[in-house]
């Protein structure tokens, strides 16, 4: 019995122990890039989306481009030249190289919808939170929507650049005087989905005031659909921007962009189709490179992707 | 009896959807006392979380009232009661999976309330709460800088009770709290609001959909049906002397632990057509001394008769 005794204790059972947990501690936005840079293609498209956004911000500095000026333009045997070594995406009518006017207008476009998409999203964030949240203000902004929303974004721009006039400030305004509506609307939704989750009642009941509320609570279950909003929001504007200088009524004709490039080179797509090829690709990479990165990134910033 | 801390009185609560109007909760009353367990017991959609939510101020009562250490709480009340009502009625949810912030660690969830009001000199003591509040339910300082999503349910709604102790509450309400937990860590989390309620002199309305949850737990058991009340009695009273018939049907949902028991025992439907309430509508009625039940004049006669001849032994 004493030898059974030494050889077989019992093992105490700590409860504590039971509640340890192993494996490393989790951080949101570690596994948000974590999960997003597994991805080649992530990496593949963010790469050109930044090589694409460097260059037009760099390059025109370096070009000195400005269509204001056309030095070539007394000098017939530049226009027109198919891309070689010299001039790698040809030149145009007036002898201006491609290469530099593609550059310029790229970055002309990109300024216009990252001014406005800032102004559009932030100032949607804003209003959409408060506006899930006010019954009061509820009827009175749904109204306001209902009525804006009727006529689609792109005549409403139209629009307002007939009122403005032609340049860049005017067709910033013109693009956000309406465009944070449809955000704010969307962001209502969300919020009210989310603001009647059993957490944010807890919050209420634990008295948190309306600020935190946002902040704490909110915002943060909302970085995918922010993400989406971002993602969306940049390619339609340069869409927007292109289909209102091709329209006549965006920038003036000082101004490189994308869509004044197509709206001036268009009448040459049968003969010098290289004019519009080398604009239309540059544009296309930048739209695609974002919906692809963005939705990535959005995938990647819902938590239940992660491990 | 001790003195009564929370008091409803001819609560109803209506919903409106557009012109709908639905009517969750009717002339419900009842009190509860300092230090007592009070339970709501009922099927689901009865309007127990509904009265929950009201006396919590979520939802806004559309009659009757509210009362709390002698003030009333419900309807339009000033900044310093709100304040008062919030640090002192605190809620446990129903679901611990929706209703911790899975994007805030465990140390902000459980100083939420602390920030909000600021009860706390400087980061050591709000940390020293949070831990206190930790190992209260037992958990570990160590998990205060992790997020919800690593832990397990039980655990869960552990973090939801230590959030709610953070604010050393008076009264807790307790929406089943344990219904969507795994069998096997109801008891625990069940022990530990026992525990804590003895160690903090707390009172509870403690929720509930079957009656054998809050046999053992609670002091005083209400019985709610379609948002109305239909019998009240201490514990051991309403499972001696089970008036109502919905109550009856309830208690015939109760596993016995006497096979014999168990294997002739028959489940009891309640059908709201036995009750003839053409000619007199019920009222609530005093049978027995603390053992109050919604009937006319005629079933309050039936009820006591049929428990003052026979023992109460029969099922
Ligand atoms: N916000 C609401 N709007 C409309 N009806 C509701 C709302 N909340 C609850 N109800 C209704 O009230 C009734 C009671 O619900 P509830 O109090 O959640 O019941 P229980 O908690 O007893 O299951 C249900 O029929 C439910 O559909
Ligand atoms: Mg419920």
């Amino acid at each position: 019995m004493a030898k059974t005794a030494e050889r077989f204790a019992f093992a105490t059972f700590d409860v504590l122990q039971s509640e340890r947990i192993a494996g490393p501690r989790y951080s949101y936005w570690k596994s948000v890039f974590q999960t997003f840079f597994k991805r080649k293609t992530a990496i593949f498209w963010l790469a050109l989306l930044l090589s694409l956004t460097l260059m037009s911000f760099i390059q025109p500095l370096i070009s000195g481009y400005d269509p204001a000026v056309a030095p070539n333009i007394n000098t017939p045997s530049t226009w027109y030249q198919k891309p070689s070594a010299e001039h790698w995406f040809g030149t145009d009518d007036r002898g201006n190289d491609l290469w530099d006017v593609v550059w310029s207008g790229t970055r002309m476009s990109l300024s216009i919808a990252f001014i406005a998409a800032a102004i559009n999203i932030g100032a949607g964030i804003l209003v959409g939170a408060v506006w899930g949240y006010s019954k009061r203000l509820d009827p009175i902004l749904l109204a306001v929507y209902n009525v804006v929303s009727n006529v689609p974004y792109i005549l409403r721009s139209m629009m307002l650049m007939y009122i403005f006039g032609r340049g860049f400030w005017q067709m910033i305004l013109a693009m956000t005087i309406t465009g944070w509506l449809s955000i704010a609307f969307f962001i209502r939704t969300q919020v009210m989905i989310i603001r009647d989750r059993e957490y944010n009642l807890a919050s209420r009941c634990l008295g948190t005031p309306l600020k935190r509320m946002v902040t704490r609570n909110i915002l943060p279950y909302m970085v995918s659909v922010i993400a989406t909003l971002i993602y969306q929001e940049i390619p339609g504007l340069i869409n927007t921007e292109t289909i209102l200088s091709y329209l006549g009524i965006g920038l003036p004709s000082t101004y490189p962009s994308l869509g004044r490039m197509i709206d001036v080179y268009w009448s040459f797509v049968d003969t010098y189709p290289h004019m519009i090829v080398f604009p239309g690709v540059v544009m296309g990479l930048v739209t695609i490179s974002f919906y692809v990165v963005g939705q990535l990134f959005a995938d990647a910033s819902d938590p239940r992707t992660h491990r | 009896m001790s003195d009564v801390l929370l008091s409803v009185k001819n609560l109803e609560v209506t919903f409106k959807n557009g012109k709908e109007n639905f009517t969750a909760v009717r002339k419900v009353n009842f009190d509860v006392h300092e230090g007592e367990s009070f339970a709501l017991v009922g099927e689901s959609g009865s309007g127990k979380t509904t009265i929950g939510r009201t006396i919590i101020r979520i939802n806004p009562a559309t009659k009757g009232e509210i009362f709390f250490a002698g003030q009333k709480i419900s309807g339009i009340i000033d900044r310093e009661l709100d304040t008062y009502v919030i640090r002192n009625i605190q809620m446990i949810f129903q679901d611990p999976m929706a209703s911790l912030n899975e994007r805030a660690t465990i140390d902000y969830i459980v100083s939420e309330g602390l920030y909000n009001f600021g009860l706390f000199k400087d980061e050591n003591e709000r940390r020293e709460k949070v831990f206190k509040a930790l190992n209260d339910v037992g958990l570990l300082e160590e998990h205060a800088e992790r997020y919800p999503h690593e832990f397990s349910g039980g655990q869960r709604q552990r973090i939801c009770i230590a959030r709610v102790l953070a604010m050393e509450p008076k009264f807790i309400i307790a929406d089943e709290p344990i219904s969507a937990l795994d069998v096997s860590i109801r008891a625990q989390v069940l022990n530990l609001l026992h525990d804590l309620k003895n160690k903090r002199g707390l009172s509870y309305l403690f929720i509930a959909h079957d009656l054998t949850v809050v046999r053992y737990f609670a002091d005083r058991i209400g019985v709610i049906h379609q948002g109305e009340l239909k019998e009240l009695a201490t514990a051991e009273e309403l499972f001696a002397r089970p008036l109502h018939p919905y109550t009856r049907s309830l208690l015939s949902a109760v596993p016995m632990p006497d096979p014999d028991v168990e294997k002739h025992k028959s489940l009891l439907i309640y059908d709201p057509s036995v009750h003839e309430y053409a000619q007199e509508g019920p009222s609530w009625r005093e049978v027995f001394p603390g053992h109050f039940v919604l009937a006319n004049s005629k079933e309050e006669v039936e009820y006591r008769a049929a428990f003052t001849t026979n023992s109460p032994s029969r099922r």
